[in-house]
This record gives structure tokens, sequence and C-alpha cells, in this order.
């Protein structure tokens, strides 16, 4: 059965958070000075190709957070428990803010790469697609003020959104193939790995220490548009006047 | 299964009586065509290579427009909280009227399909593929189309959530829908146009069960 | 498209510029919202 009350907040939550956002920044700094200064170029890319270690670990998280997201809807759907749409809501804003970067940071490395701000590279254009999707269920959140609706509605839309990706980049791929042939290098250098990896695990720390916070924001939400209205006042009981 | 019958033919009566409706959805996409093909100029060679693409982009636009419609009604009478009470299955009203949509949608782009071969003259020979794609991509559109207007209906900002919701989903099927038709329409050396049919039925396969289970939760209070 | 593409830091100090920037202000939103609420909860 449904749990009608809001999901209580937990300050233990919100510290574990701010400690897995510490050790996420310094992951994230030491990757990133290893990335920027310790690793080698790469051979035909030079310089620029160090957007690697930005890039790749926004693009797994993004999809972290996606993944993240579809699982809350799925359980909100069946546990009908408030905690889920609580996680839904932080999930999905991670999710959008994560593609929005990882677009952004596409763009940047595509000019001097392929001359050209957006080359339709398949992920890419599959992310730039579920940012718009989710987006939409962003707006859609906004625009509904019942909770109760609000959060059935967008995880339906959660899952419908989700469950389009694979075929959303096997038609891009394709797509894109007929008339494109180079693509982004697969194989990574040994020495590569070590800095991707940290920054990987730090965003993954930020990740979590952000959906953990922004849930706990979502928990008090839902905690004052829940609570039951406040009983009459002894004025209005009695008529009284002014 | 009683129930699915019932809602398509209700759907289909409601759609008649309001053909007018209807016609100015025909008009809409039409204007659209004109409008796009102002956007690229009279070079009849690239006209010709987006006729497949303007077709479809016409055909999505003016799908908001037929599927808004299709639950005006419904909103305005809160006639699908009737039908529920009756004991009809959610799923049962979902595919009654998703078909419905389907056939309405079908029947607006047979429409738009003249206009765009006068403004865009493509060859004739691939209409009759051309049909057939029709029928899966308005299919394709008409699955999601349906869950989402369901749920837009009841929302004040419906006319912008539907396609900013909509469309995202129903990329591959304009992605598919825009290679078939070009490749039938210009030529297909290496008959590919096949595979993007399958795709297209592939894409069909998945949401209209995965929506149809969804319906239930977008119209239940 | 092969050959060897020299430079490019401005680039890379704009990719990551903005990446930390957006996650920077976007952890401060947060924090201003936890704080905002407590207030409002305890009064």
């Amino acid at each position: 059965m449904e749990n009608l009350n809001a999901p209580p907040f937990s300050a233990k939550a919100v510290r574990r958070a701010w400690i897995a956002l510490g050790a996420g920044l310094v992951l994230l700094a030491i990757g990133t000075y290893q990335g920027l200064f310790v690793a080698p170029p790469e051979h035909y890319m030079g310089e620029v190709q160090r957007i690697m270690y930005v890039h790749v670990p926004t693009a797994w998280n993004a999809m972290l957070a996606l993944t993240f997201a579809f699982f809350c809807a799925l359980a909100f759907l069946w546990k009908n428990d408030w905690k889920w749409d609580a996680r839904l809501e932080a999930a999905i804003e991670m999710g959008v803010l994560l593609s929005l970067l990882l677009c952004i940071q596409g763009a940047i490395w595509a000019k001097p790469t392929w001359g050209v701000w957006w080359d339709w590279d398949p992920r890419l254009t599959t992310t730039a697609v579920m940012l718009v999707a989710f987006v939409g269920i962003l707006a859609l959140r906004h625009f509904v003020e019942d909770p109760r609706r609000r959060a059935v509605w967008s995880s339906v839309a959660t899952v419908v959104a989700y469950a389009s990706v694979p075929i959303v980049y096997f038609s891009v791929q394709w797509w894109n193939s007929l008339h494109q042939l180079q693509s982004s290098p697969q194989t990574v250098d040994g020495a590569m790995v070590t800095p991707l990896r940290i920054n990987s695990f730090g965003m993954l720390f930020l990740l979590f220490a952000f959906t953990s916070l922004r849930s706990q924001i979502a928990r008090r939400r839902l905690a004052a548009e829940l609570a039951p209205p406040p009983a009459p006042t002894a004025t209005l009981a009695t008529g009284g006047e002014r | 299964m009683r129930v699915v019958r019932a809602a398509f033919r209700k759907d289909l009566l409601l759609s008649w009586r309001g053909r007018a409706q209807g016609m100015a959805v025909v008009v809409f996409g039409a204007t659209l065509l004109l409008l796009l093909s102002f956007a690229v100029g009279p070079n009849a060679t690239t006209l010709r290579q987006l006729a497949g693409g303007f077709l479809w982009v016409a055909l999505l636009f003016s799908s908001t427009l037929a599927l808004t419609e299709s639950f005006r009604l419904e909103r305005e009478h809160r006639a699908i909280e009737g039908l529920l009470l009756l004991g009809a299955h959610p799923a049962a009203i979902f595919y009654g009227k998703a078909l419905a949509n389907w056939l309405h949608l079908f029947a607006v782009g047979l429409a738009l399909i003249p206009v765009m071969v006068v403004l865009y003259d493509p060859g004739l020979s691939g209409i009759g593929g051309l049909i057939g794609i029709l029928a899966l991509g308005t299919a394709g559109i008409s699955a999601p189309g349906t869950l989402h207007a369901g749920l837009a209906s009841q929302i004040r900002a419906q006319q912008v959530l539907l396609p900013l919701l909509l469309f995202p989903l129903v990329v591959p099927v304009l992605i598919a829908a825009v290679r078939s038709s070009s490749l039938l329409l210009l030529g297909d050396p290496m008959g590919q146009a096949r595979s993007w049919a399958l795709l297209l039925l592939a894409f069909n396969g998945i949401f209209w069960p995965l929506c149809g289970l969804l319906f239930g939760h977008v119209i239940e209070e | 498209m092969t050959g060897v593409v020299t430079g490019g830091w401005e680039f890379v100090w704009a990719a990551y510029g903005i990446t930390f920037a957006v996650l920077t202000a976007y952890g401060i939103r947060l924090a201003s919202h936890l704080r905002r609420s407590r207030e409002h909860e305890d009064r």
C-alpha cells in the first residue's frame, strides 16, 4: 500500500553527502592534474585529447545518473514509496546536468579535431536527444502541482524515455554510418588510464553527493506539500469580526 | 477486445463528426510543406532530395495537433473516468484510442503526399512503398503520442509539453521514416529501405506494448 | 583526417573550466537551498 507520509529528512544522509563530495573533489583534483600535466599528449590529436579525462568520466556518470533515474521510476511505480520520487527528481536533474556538460565538452573537442562544432557522433547525438527528453520531463514536473500525479507521470515518462535510448542510439549510428567514416579513438594508452579512472571515481562521488543532497531537498518539499492543512483558528470558527 | 473495438469506433465517430478539425490539420501540414520549401529556395534538385524529410517533419508537427484534439473531448466531459468506472481496462482504452489516432495520422499523411509531390517533385515510382512506410511511421508516432497526449491533456501547459515530451521519443521513427521515404522516392540501388522499415517495425514492437502497459498510470487518479 | 593537431590548450581549458564552473555553481545552489530550508524549518 502507498506510504502516504513524506519521506523524512535525514541529516545523516546530508553529512554523508558532504563527505562524499569532499572525497570526490580531492579525486578530481588529482585526476585532473595528472590528466593535464602528467599524462603524455596523444599522437595525432595532441593536447586537445586531454579533454578526454573529463569527457569520458562525465559520459559514464551521465549514463549512470539516467539509469538510476530509470530504476527510481520503476521503483516508484511498483512500490508507491515517496522516497523513490525524491530520488527520481534528483537523478533526472543530475542526468540533465551531466548530459548538458557532455554535449558542451563534445562540441569543444570536436571543433579543433574535426573542424566543426558538431559531427553527429552517435553517442553524442543520442546524448543530445536524451537531454531534450529529460529536460521535457523536468518541465513536466514543473507544470504539475499535485505531487502524486507529478510522481506517477514523471515516472511513466522516464521509463518510456529510457526505453528509447537503445533504439535512438542504433538509428542515429546507422544513419550516420552512411556518411561518416571517422570515429573517436577507442584504445587508451596505459599511462592515460590512471587519470581517467581517478576522475571517473571522483565524478562518481560527486554524482552520489549531489543526488543525495538534491534528494533530501526534494523530501523537504514533499513534506511541505503532503502535510495536512492547518486546523482552523478560533477566530474563524466563531466567525469573529475583522 | 470488445472494449478496444468500442473505443476505436467511438474515436473514429468523433473524428468524423469533427472532420472540419481534421481538415484544418491537413491544411496546417500543407502550409508547413510550403513554408519549408521557402527555407530552401526554388532549387529543384535540393527540393527533390528533401521531399521525404520535409513530409515527415510536417507530419510530425501536424500530429501534435491531431493528438491533442483526440483527448480534448475526453477532458471536457470527463469521459475517461466514466469509462473506467464502467470497468473498462485502461490498456483497452489506450489501444482503441491509439488505433484511431493511427488511422487519423495515416489519413493526414495520405492527404499530404500529393502536396509534397507537387511542391517537391520527387519521382512517383516509389509511392507504393512510401504508403507502407507512412503506415509504419504513423503507427510509431501514434503509440507514444497517445500516451503523452493523454498525460499532457490534463496539464494546463499541454501545448508545449506534448511536443517537448514526444519529439525526442520519436527520433528513431523520424530517422527511419525519412531515410526510407527518401530512398523510395529518389531511388534505392542497394535496397536499404527494407532495413529501415524493419527498424520501424521494431520500434512499434517495443512501444505499442510498453505504452499500453503504462497508460493506466496516466489516466487513473 | 590524419595529422597532428597542434596547440589547442585553450579548448582544454574551456572544457575543464566550463565543466567545473557548472558543477560548482550547482553545488552552491544545493547548499544554499539546504541552508534556506533548514532556517525555514527552525522558524
